[in-house]
């Protein structure tokens, strides 16, 4: 691709921008959010046209009109969202699209047998007959995958395609791309996480607010540089982690049990936690294993079926949300947008929910006091360092940064006692996710208890004081941070108990 | 980065995403509605101009065509504010029938019941009666959906029937007249004073348009209506950050109820002064599209009901100057809700196809 170059209005999301794939390489597309990754893959997929510059397939200048030209070409890209059937075979999921619609018959035996064949070839086992909803993420993924080979893609394109995995299941994408290398396929994983880079990458082309930064090839760079390249300067390095203070204790839970609302089985099982004044606990965990029934449970947004949560020794098991927040809680939701903010509500009004449900922001006569508001959210806004800072811009025009320092705002502002926080970095750029880290950790700092719940390994062990680790609904592991094992963590993770991880040596990841 | 809340359908958002040009919107779908119609008219062997003459001139050709237009887009803003504030919380009460009914029962209740009193006095009191009538028979679906999990759209629009009915047996049973199919007449010092006799229009209309105020503070100047908005936008994040919905959920219906019943009151001391068989012309349902043609914005419900107002008015006239029957009003009304729902979604589809 070369001098590519694509503007939405006023904005120019790629500017001249050169893009080298080599054959049987895997290519690292590397910026911060927004910084034009997806545009300038979305134009190399066909799925919007360049305004300049063109794209060169084996020495011939193409231009693609549709995903199906680029497909015809070998282009193919797995989204960060899968789009699959998940009532749907496996095969049926393959094939779907690839079959003449006027077809009558549907040889399924057929279709399996092809993509079995497709699945031994690449190296991506997968059951062509399993229903998608009963696989995992990781095996949904590779059936993604599969859907672009089994349709003679050559050129692999990965949105984000670790955002939804747990250690175990990066592990075994980066095996299979390891394998569809060696068989001469080529791959482009668009990310902003710089491990990924050095664990995978033959090469890196680091994009920034639409511009090339960089390309650079294994071996002649490291995270730093990459980091510089990205970000336009080097990331502060994290405070220095006191020892925990040994303050009083302020969040005791006690044999929790939290039932999941679709599968009806227990999702947290019989738990005890406990989080003391300036202190951050840590849970890890691959996604589903409970972790979010516990942050949900602890935010009151789900009732549990049994056990007792403390908070200052305040019984706040049965307590709705309202009366949690009077208690001294704070919470950094998973999805922000579902439970943290009201999208198409201004900032101001974002920022004074909490304080209007508790009948605050009144002035004489029981209205609002919209002048407050406005005066009050520019004030945190202007605190927060959200871009805008405008209180009357709605949710929905923020980047998922700003929207993240929007919830910690009015959060914070509540000065709790104990913050509950969940995947707090989850799709955030380096800027926006190491002041994230900042705010956490000066909460601890100032004495708050901070529950933390992530599956990013790196930031578990940059926060926390003590780490626990979640699977199936219990802590499997339990350590403090400076004595814990990252093997061990991740091998936990994976429901592999630390004496059975003796047992097997060398299966243990290189993490952080 | 498109900020959508999650399982939000096509037409919610269509209502609720906020379009710059909504009034421009508005008005290309009046045309093409003006369009389509015309060709239906002349499809009938009239004419299409003389037909849209009719109407303009029958509801503000004059002075009493005017009054009676206003008088008759009076139930329709209320019962529309019936609909617009319980929507935007995304709750769909197509109760205002029901809900219009019942205040119209309790105000008749009150007139012919309590002893002779000043009208200053005495029709406060019937307003009042019929506000909190409604906002009991509107809250009660609140309660039904919010304690038992009832669908609010089958529990508002049975309740309909059963307070149909009720009306009904105060015609036929506690208070019948005799002659007539209607209660006995209330008595003179509630009928609600004229204010504009040139146009025959009564206390009613300013009464209606104070109603309309309060539904505006309330929307964009109350924590309530700050939390009524949000649980609409987004229910979750709603609880999340401690609101009570449910109670907001009854509260909800309870207000919207007010509205509807302040119409029915209103309707019984009006012209009629009893509560007459089918004094309703379908207010209670027409309200609902009196509010999606508002986009549910307070400030809009009265230019949409008198728009409502003039094609029934004007309607009234087609017979006497054309061939057209009156109920072609109706096809206008259908076909105009119909073309400017159209209009938004084909605008929103275009507005998210521009972000992605």
């Amino acid at each position: 691709m070369l001098g590519i170059t694509k503007r939405f209005g006023p904005v120019t999301a790629c500017d001249g921008i050169d893009f080298v794939l080599g054959r049987g390489e895997v290519h690292c597309l590397l910026g911060e959010n927004g910084a034009g990754k997806t545009t300038l893959m979305s134009i190399l997929f066909g799925l919007i046209p360049p305004d300049d510059g063109q794209i060169i397939v084996d020495g011939t200048s193409v231009q693609f009109g549709s995903p199906r030209d680029a497909l015809n070409h070998g282009i193919g890209m797995v989204h960060q969202h899968f789009m699959l059937v998940p009532e749907f075979t496996v095969a049926e999921n393959v094939v779907l699209g690839s079959r003449p619609a006027w077809t009558p018959r549907f040889d399924r035996a057929a279709a399996e047998e092809e993509v079995r064949e497709v699945a031994r070839t690449s190296g991506l086992e997968v059951d062509p007959r399993a229903l998608i909803r009963d696989i995992p993420v990781d095996v949904q993924q590779r059936v993604e995958i599969l859907k672009l080979l089994y349709r003679g893609a050559k050129v692999l394109i990965l949105d984000e395609p670790t955002a939804s995995l747990g250690p175990a299941g990066i592990k075994s994408l980066f095996e299979g791309l390891a394998t569809l290398r060696e068989q001469g396929h080529s791959a482009i994983l668009i990310t902003h996480k710089l491990t990924e880079v050095t664990a995978v990458a033959d090469g890196v082309t680091v994009l920034r607010g639409g511009r090339l930064q960089g390309s650079f090839r294994q071996g002649n760079t490291d995270e730093a540089e990459l980091a510089r390249a990205m970000t336009g300067g080097d990331i502060a390095a994290l405070p220095v982690r006191r020892a925990a203070s040994g303050g009083e204790v302020v969040l005791r839970v006690r044999g929790l049990t939290v039932k999941d609302t679709v599968t009806g089985r227990n999702a947290v099982e019989d738990l005890d936690l406990e989080v003391a004044a300036g202190e951050i606990v840590g849970i890890a965990g691959v996604e589903g294993n409970g972790q979010r029934e516990l942050a949900d449970a602890l935010a009151g947004v789900l009732a549990p079926e049994s056990g007792t949560i403390l908070l200052d020794d305040a019984d706040i098991t049965a307590m709705p949300p309202r009366a949690r927040h009077a208690a001294g809680l704070g919470v950094i939701p998973e999805d922000r947008l579902r439970w943290g903010l009201v999208a198409d509500l201004t900032l101001a009004e974002n920022l004074a929910l909490s304080d209007i449900s508790r009948g605050g922001l009144r002035r004489r006569g029981r209205l609002l006091d919209l002048d407050g508001m406005q005066a009050r959210a520019a004030e945190l806004l202007e605190t927060y360092g959200v871009r805008p800072p405008n209180p009357k811009a709605r949710a929905s025009q923020l980047s998922g940064g700003n929207q993240q320092k929007v919830v910690i705002a009015r959060e914070m502002s509540r000065q709790p006692r104990l913050l509950v926080a969940a995947q707090p970095t989850r799709g955030l750029d380096v800027g926006a996710i190491d002041y994230v880290h900042r705010q956490i950790l000066d909460m601890r700092d100032r004495g708050g208890a901070v529950l933390l719940v992530t599956n990013e390994l790196e930031e578990l062990i940059a926060l926390s004081d003590r780490i626990a680790v979640m699977y199936r609904g219990r802590f499997v592991y339990r350590a403090v941070t400076a004595d814990a094992d990252v093997d061990a963590i991740a091998m936990a993770m994976a429901g592999i108990s630390p004496e059975d991880a003796d047992a097997q040596p060398g299966a243990a990841m290189e993490v952080a | 980065m498109s900020g959508d809340a999650p399982g939000r359908g096509l037409l919610t958002r269509a209502l609720s995403t906020p379009d710059p040009r909504a009034l421009a919107t508005g008005v290309m779908a009046l045309l093409g509605t003006i369009v389509v119609v015309s060709l239906m008219v002349a499809a009938l062997g009239e004419d299409p101009f003389a037909a849209i003459r009719t109407i303009i001139e029958g509801s503000f050709g004059d002075t009493t065509a005017f009054g009676q237009t206003l008088m008759v887009a009076v139930p329709l803003a209320l019962c529309g504010a019936a609909a617009a504030i319980p929507f935007t919380a995304r709750l769909w009460n197509v109760g205002a029938e029901g809900q219009m009914h019942i205040g119209a029962f309790a105000a008749v209740a009150v007139a012919l019941t309590l002893p002779a009193l000043p009208g200053p006095v005495f029709i406060p009191l019937i307003l009042l009666g019929a506000i909190v009538a409604g906002a009991l028979w509107a809250g009660l679906a609140g309660v039904l959906k919010t304690a038992f999990g009832a669908n609010e759209v089958i529990v508002t629009l049975m309740l309909n029937f059963v307070a149909i009915l009720i009306a009904t047996y105060a015609i036929t049973g506690i208070w019948p007249q005799g002659v007539a199919p209607s209660t006995e007449q209330v008595p003179d010092s509630t009928v609600l004073p004229v204010v504009w006799s040139g146009a025959n229009v009564s206390l009613a209309l300013p009464i209606a348009l104070a109603a309309l105020v309060a539904a505006w503070v309330l929307m964009s100047r109350t924590g309530l209506g700050l939390q009524i908005r949000s649980i609409g936008l987004n229910p979750f994040a709603s609880l999340m950050n401690g609101m009570r919905v449910q109670t907001v959920t009854v509260a909800t219906f309870a207000i919207a109820g007010t509205f509807a019943g302040l119409a029915g009151a209103m309707e019984v001391i009006g012209e009629n002064k009893a509560l007459v068989t089918n004094f309703s012309a379908n207010y209670g349902y027409l309200g609902i599209a009196v509010a999606l043609v508002a986009r549910l914005a307070p400030a809009w419900i009265f230019p949409s009901a008198v728009l409502f107002a003039a094609l029934q008015v004007g309607s009234q006239s087609l017979p006497a100057s054309t061939g057209i029957p009156t109920s072609f009003g109706q096809i206008i009304i259908a076909a105009f809700v119909l073309g400017l729902l159209g209009a938004r979604v084909i605008r929103l589809r275009y507005a998210e196809g521009a972000v992605q």
